[in-house]
């Protein structure tokens, strides 16, 4: 693989985990929801979209509206039963939706559509790449980055313009607590609700870009693992900071795939590498959370000017 | 205005509302007072949704406060705050008084993208009202300063801005003053007085000092293991035998007659 081949590929991911932070980062960094169940957005957005895609051969953009409905709807609706649950309970509620929905297409193979070797474990492939014909092999991943920095500029966009309204205002204040928010006249709840909509849509958005790049997705590619990894993101980029998480997934990405290249100057197996950059993304955490409680760029300040 | 019949409210084998009744008069300032553990906290929690009761009645401008959401008791127009101040540390004290505000149009998702010139001068005239209040409080010059950073007499300070921010009908102020410099406190007294004066808001609040209590209730209303033992103007409930009794442990005592040894 050529490098500019892998900058491409490494470009795209980065986006894609950015969309993924962003969501999280609304959830967890603005609002104070502890979500370990992230990864089920991006599960439900991948598997949304390529069932609207393949199996009822409706165009990418449908698939992912789709992606993103099916996602936003299941954290609107999860929120629901979980409405007073403390925060770390709720964490746990969250963690145990997410391995439900991953449980659910690793059993559940007609959803995709039935077939031989087809969906349950064996995962799917063939997802269409849209407008793939129009490029050549060598350009397609320029133009699919195209598309991914477009649905990032876009997530972006409306998070902070959402995170700086006074939604965002009331958002912060749940963050500290339900008590303030509801003596002020606030739906806590509502708010709640909606906050798991929207992440949730954001992170189906990403499961549809990543499901139509690779073109194939399996459960097993959606384990709590990822959830951690996007954590990982909020947390060194910075919580309650949009530049922040994005630069997290930048960082992070570079971490989770500069094991490729140390294999040539470490004396270690590739698989003990592999491993390892769990654990390095481990540190990274745990570095940030000991120095840098607040990640890399901090929560900015809102402040407001009369005329 | 307030309307409380025979409340009840237990934490386990606690009886914190024994049967609790009494009203508020529209336009009116109550002072609750009574010793430590006599329900004053509980009550406003209780009034305020934040806690169910056991039993009895609670109306406010004679509609029923039964069973609902303390999200709804506050649209219903009653502000609360609370005896220790609950402030969002990374909120700067400008952003708290502008959240206070009901029904923002800027709170809905849709709207932030539909209306935005809408949302711009709510915000506008929102920030007037927020710099008269900070003006009032006395924290303009820490107006974008991180809530968390202020005193904690500050905090109940940005408490009661924040409150007044939303226009309740009816106020619980849970100890305002607590914590606050005595000079200020003088200036408060005024603020809450010419509050009633113009915007014809019925307060109730919870105080230890008996001097803010002399100086702005119309009546006092006296608790004691959740029950009303006395009510009166607060020069009747000074002199009245059973209160006394009441706060019998001398330090107490002193305090409600004004005999503070420090002060003197």
């Amino acid at each position: 693989m050529g490098l500019v081949n892998f900058l491409v590929y490494l470009a795209i991911m980065m986006g894609i985990y950015a969309i993924l932070s962003l969501s999280l980062n609304l959830q967890y960094g603005f609002t104070g929801l502890a979500n370990f169940g992230q990864v089920a957005f991006f599960c439900l957005g991948a598997y949304a979209s390529t069932i609207v895609v393949l199996v009822f051969k409706m165009p990418f953009i449908l698939g992912l509206l789709g992606g993103m409905v099916v996602a936003g709807l299941f954290g609107y609706v999860i929120s629901i039963p979980t409405a007073n649950l403390k925060e770390d309970y709720w964490a746990i509620a969250t963690l145990a939706a997410a391995e439900i929905v991953r449980i659910f297409f690793l059993n559940e193979d007609w959803v995709v559509g039935g077939g031989p070797y087809q969906g349950g474990s064996f995962g799917i492939g063939g997802i269409p790449q849209p407008l793939r014909s129009l490029f050549s092999a060598y350009t397609y991943p320029f133009f699919y980055l195209a598309i991914v920095l477009v649905c990032l500029l876009a997530t972006y966009l409306i998070i902070s313009a959402l995170t700086r309204s006074p939604f965002g205002r009331v958002i912060k204040s749940i963050r500290a607590g339900d008590n303030l928010p509801q003596a002020l006249g606030k739906d806590v709840k509502g708010f709640r609700m909606r906050v798991m909509a929207i992440g949730g849509s954001f992170g189906g958005l990403a499961g549809c870009l990543w499901a139509h790049y690779h073109g194939f997705i399996s459960p097993n590619q959606f384990l709590p693992l990822e959830t951690f990894i996007i954590w990982a993101m909020v947390i060194v980029g910075g919580k309650a900071n949009n530049r922040g998480a994005i630069l997290g997934a930048v960082i992070i990405m570079v971490f989770y795939n500069s094991t490729r290249f140390l294999k040539d100057y470490l004396p270690i197996e590739e698989v003990t590498l592999a491993s390892l950059r769990m654990v390095a993304i481990g540190l990274l955490i745990v570095v940030a959370m000991l120095f840098m409680k607040e990640g890399l760029i901090k929560e900015k300040k809102t402040l407001y000017y009369s005329e | 205005m307030l309307n409380v019949e025979s409340v009840y409210k237990s934490f386990g084998g606690i009886l914190a509302l024994n049967g609790l009744t009494f009203s508020v008069e529209s336009n009116s300032i109550t002072g609750l007072i009574g010793p430590n553990g006599s329900g004053k906290s509980t009550l406003f929690n209780v009034i305020s949704g934040f806690y169910g009761k056991d039993s009895g009645e609670i109306y406010v401008r004679g509609e029923k406060i039964e069973g609902i959401e303390p999200y709804r008791i506050a649209m219903l127009g009653v502000g609360r705050t609370f005896q220790i101040s609950e402030v969002p540390e990374k909120m700067t004290v400008l952003e708290n008084l502008l959240l206070a505000p009901k029904r923002q149009i800027g709170e809905g998702i849709l709207n932030v993208f539909l209306h935005p010139l809408k949302i711009r001068r709510e915000n506008e005239q929102s920030l007037k009202s927020a710099y008269e209040i900070l003006e009032l409080v006395q924290l303009y010059d820490l107006r974008n300063e991180y809530a968390g950073n202020l005193s904690g007499g500050q905090k109940k300070l940005l408490s009661l801005g924040r409150i007044l921010m939303s226009d309740p009908i009816l106020l619980l102020l849970d100890e305002p003053t607590a914590g606050v410099n005595p000079t200020l406190v003088k200036d408060l007294i005024i603020a809450i007085k010419n509050l009633r004066a113009e915007k014809g808001q019925t307060i109730l609040l919870v105080e230890h000092n008996m001097k803010v209590i002399s100086e702005i209730c119309d009546r006092v209303i006296v608790l004691n293991f959740g029950k009303k033992i006395a009510e009166g103007t607060p020069e009747e409930i000074q002199k009245n035998e059973e209160v006394l009794e009441a706060y019998l442990s001398g330090s107490s005592k002193r305090e409600l007659l004004h005999e503070d040894s420090r002060g003197q």
